[in-house]
């Protein structure tokens, strides 16, 4: 009995073995599904690295131009004031007929409550608005937004007070 | 068969491997090779460059928002030479737009030696580079549609901010200017120049697009609020070059400022340069001092330092505005014989007459009674000798000789009293009167009112620099110098306000001696008497149509004061204290 299944064990090895076809076919299959993962991941990072340089330059463009606002803007503004200056307004007054008052052609008149600021104000005095900055789903990773999604409370009761 | 491609596999991925292996081995060569060292200069050189980014230069605004300095754009107009295809267009082309001579530029464009970037011309302004600008766009349109390159490739015109004030010479002696290299000098500029521009910040700027957020933010300069009113300025200005021409005087200096702040609301003086041709400075001015006179020139102030000497009796309560004094035309004091203005003898006066007649030898009696410790010890309380602390480049603190001083000698206690043997500068004298016109205080003159920076607008407050006197004399002085004018019936009266003041007319030292035939004539004053909103200080350099401040300086600030009350909008007296009653 023992004798008869030694016999046997070389006939069962070589009726359960793959042909060697199969084998091959199963590494070259594996190779290929890793060449195909590696080249997924190559193109994914391609893309993005691609996608980020093309923002990069954008950004880069964009502050450029910024440069060239900011300079064009401080250009006009010059500019205006020189179209404004004191000599051009007043030959411009001059010409539209206009001259300067003398002391017995002022009528005063009392205005309740005028206060004449004693100087101008460059800047607003209300709260500087808060600085805009990018949204978190530009910046947080895959973990971050899944352990803020965690840290939530339940949304339905959130906003819940007794 | 099937061994065959077995084999033939196996050969192409021998041939395939061993080529991955030769680019392996040869990155690793590479990288551990001595030229490795040069490769990584050369990726470094070309991965980005460090550049230095100046902040646009802090704009200065007058109190009421107008701009006085402010930038332009200007361009570099320069030949990019790796791009350039045609040197004889492109140095055609700037020589008939820019004027340059084309018999240096086209050697230059040739021969560059080794620069990558030539520079041309530079400050371009906008409209200057129109046309050429113009002549590029069409001659790069008719070459791509003809599909050759243009003859004009590779010329640049790269934009840069440099200052501009739109004003030209209003309040130049003021705010000074900025030269190319962006540094500023006198006034506003110099004061304040570390403020205005910024701080340059040296980076790696990455070329690397993935770096761009690396790139810095370099905040402008401050911005600066001045005290100073364009209008009144402007007014100071056109009423001080009348005087010069009715007066004849040589040089001339207005100064407007708010007694109780010590804002100058006007600065105005002569000669004045435009600031956008700031090169033109030597044509001008010979000396530095010479920029800004009421800062910077020191002189003899004449009878307006009575006031002083008048202020420091009273306060010490030696005398009384009604105080009797006889004048018999001399004095003596340290063996010198001191006479009035006319060599005259007045006979009876008192103090307010001796005031209205501006008596030397009245204001000699004054100040010998009060001995010289309290007479310099009440001028030091005024300032006199020293800077007022006005933040302005430029600012000198004349000469008050003390007694304990080598070159002070007796007879200076007397004269000094009505302001002969002390120098002062214009801003002096007028800071020292602020004290009279402010119920004692006095105040420390300045020019800026606030400053902006990172969004925020920060108020420079009042400094009151002493209180030389109290206020019961303050008020007392005014009374009497307003009425002395009243009672003289000064060409300094403005109908409808009440002012107070003293004119001041001074020889000119020439040489150890007073030139007879010369003098230097100051007014200062202020009102409305019992509510001071202006202090006004006039002084001119040698008129020749008279040689006394009562027909000189006195109608000049008559004149100013006319305007000032208009502008500022101060109502007569009688329409203030009805407003004020009811």
């Amino acid at each position: 009995m023992i004798n008869a299944n030694v016999t046997n064990i070389p006939r069962f090895a070589h009726a359960y073995q793959q042909a060697p076809w199969r084998v091959q076919r199963q590494w070259v299959g594996a190779f290929l599904l890793a060449v195909l993962a590696l080249a997924m991941v190559a193109a994914l990072y391609l893309d993005v690295t691609a996608r980020a340089a093309i923002t990069g330059r954008e950004i880069q463009d964009l502050q450029l131009q910024i440069a060239s606002i900011q300079r064009t803007n401080a250009d006009l503004q010059t500019r205006l004031a020189t179209s404004l200056s004191t000599s051009n307004m007043a030959s411009r007054a001059f010409t539209l007929g206009f001259r300067p008052a003398e002391a017995g052609e002022i009528h005063y008149l009392i205005v309740p409550g005028f206060y004449r600021p004693s100087a101008v104000m460059l800047v607003s005095s209300a709260p500087q608005s808060v600085t805009q900055t990018l949204p978190p789903e530009y910046s947080e990773s895959l973990f971050d937004w899944f352990a803020d999604l965690l840290g939530q409370p339940a949304t339905g009761l959130a906003g819940v007070t007794p | 068969m099937r061994r065959e491609y077995g084999w033939r596999s196996s050969a192409l991925a021998i041939v395939f491997g061993f080529c991955a292996f030769l680019i392996l081995g040869q990155m690793v060569r590479i990288q551990t090779s001595a030229e490795a060292d040069i490769f990584r200069e050369q990726a470094e050189l070309f991965a980005g460059n460090w550049r230095t980014y100046y902040p646009e230069r802090g704009r200065i605004y007058d109190r009421n928002g107008h701009l006085l300095a402010g930038n332009e754009q200007v361009y570099t107009v320069g030949v990019n030479i790796t791009e350039m295809n045609d040197a004889q267009a492109i140095a055609l082309a700037v020589s008939a737009n820019l004027g340059l001579d084309f018999n240096i530029v086209y050697p230059q464009l040739l021969n560059p030696d080794g620069l990558t970037f030539l520079t041309l011309k530079d400050f371009v302004t906008g409209d200057e580079l129109a046309p050429l600008q113009e002549m590029q766009r069409q001659v790069s349109a008719q070459s791509l549609a003809g599909n050759r390159p243009s003859p004009l490739a590779g010329l640049e015109f790269q934009p840069r901010l440099q200052r501009s004030y739109p004003e030209h010479a209003l309040a130049s002696n003021l705010i000074g200017f900025v030269n190319r290299e962006g540094r500023g000098y006198f006034g506003v500029e110099e004061k304040y120049n570390n403020l205005l521009a910024g701080n340059p910040v040296r980076v790696w700027v990455p070329e690397d697009p993935n770096r761009a957020a690396e790139l810095p933010h370099v905040p402008g300069g401050t911005t600066l609020v001045l005290t100073i009113d364009r209008d009144v300025q402007s007014a100071a200005e056109e009423s001080l070059d009348q005087a010069l021409i009715d007066t004849g005087a040589q040089n001339g200096t207005i100064i407007i400022m708010d007694p109780a702040s010590g804002e100058i609301l006007a600065m105005a003086t002569t000669p004045r340069m435009d600031l956008n041709q700031f090169w033109n400075y030597s044509a001008y001015f010979n000396n530095a001092y010479e920029f800004n006179p009421a800062i910077s020139m020191q002189y003899e102030p004449g009878s307006v330092f009575k006031i002083l000497t008048m202020a420091g009796a009273l306060d010490m309560g030696l005398v009384q505005d009604r105080t009797p004094f006889f004048d018999t035309g001399s004095i003596i004091v340290g063996e010198v014989n001191i006479q009035n203005w006319d060599r005259g003898s007045w006979g009876a006066q008192d103090m307010t007459t001796c005031l209205q007649h501006s008596l030397n030898v009245c204001l000699a009696w004054v100040s010998t009674q009060m001995g010289a410790d309290h007479f310099y010890d009440y001028m030091r309380r005024f300032g006199i000798g020293h800077t007022t602390g006005i933040d302005l480049a430029g600012e000198v603190a004349g000469r008050l000789k003390m007694p304990r001083d080598d070159d002070w000698y007796p007879v200076d206690l007397g004269t000094n009293a009505f302001g002969q043997g002390v120098a002062v500068t214009p801003i002096q004298m007028l800071a020292a009167v602020s004290a009279v016109a402010n119920d004692g205080r006095m105040v420390t003159p300045r020019i800026l009112n606030s400053m902006v920076r990172d969004g925020r607008q920060f108020n420079i407050l009042p400094s009151i620099a002493g209180t030389p006197i109290s206020a019961q004399t303050a008020h007392t002085l005014s009374q009497m110098l307003a009425t002395s004018l009243e009672s003289e019936a000064s060409m300094a009266l403005i109908p409808g306000y009440r002012v107070a003041g003293k004119t001041g007319t001074a020889q000119i030292p020439v040489n150890g001696y007073y030139d007879p035939n010369q003098t230097n004539v100051s007014f200062v004053g202020w009102g409305p008497v019992d509510d001071p909103k202006f202090l006004v200080y006039v002084w001119l350099e040698g008129p020749t149509s008279s040689p006394w401040a009562n027909e000189t300086a006195a109608p000049l600030f008559a004149e100013i004061v006319q305007k000032l009350v208009i502008l500022l909008n101060i109502p007569p007296d009688f329409i203030r204290l009805q407003t004020a009653s009811q």
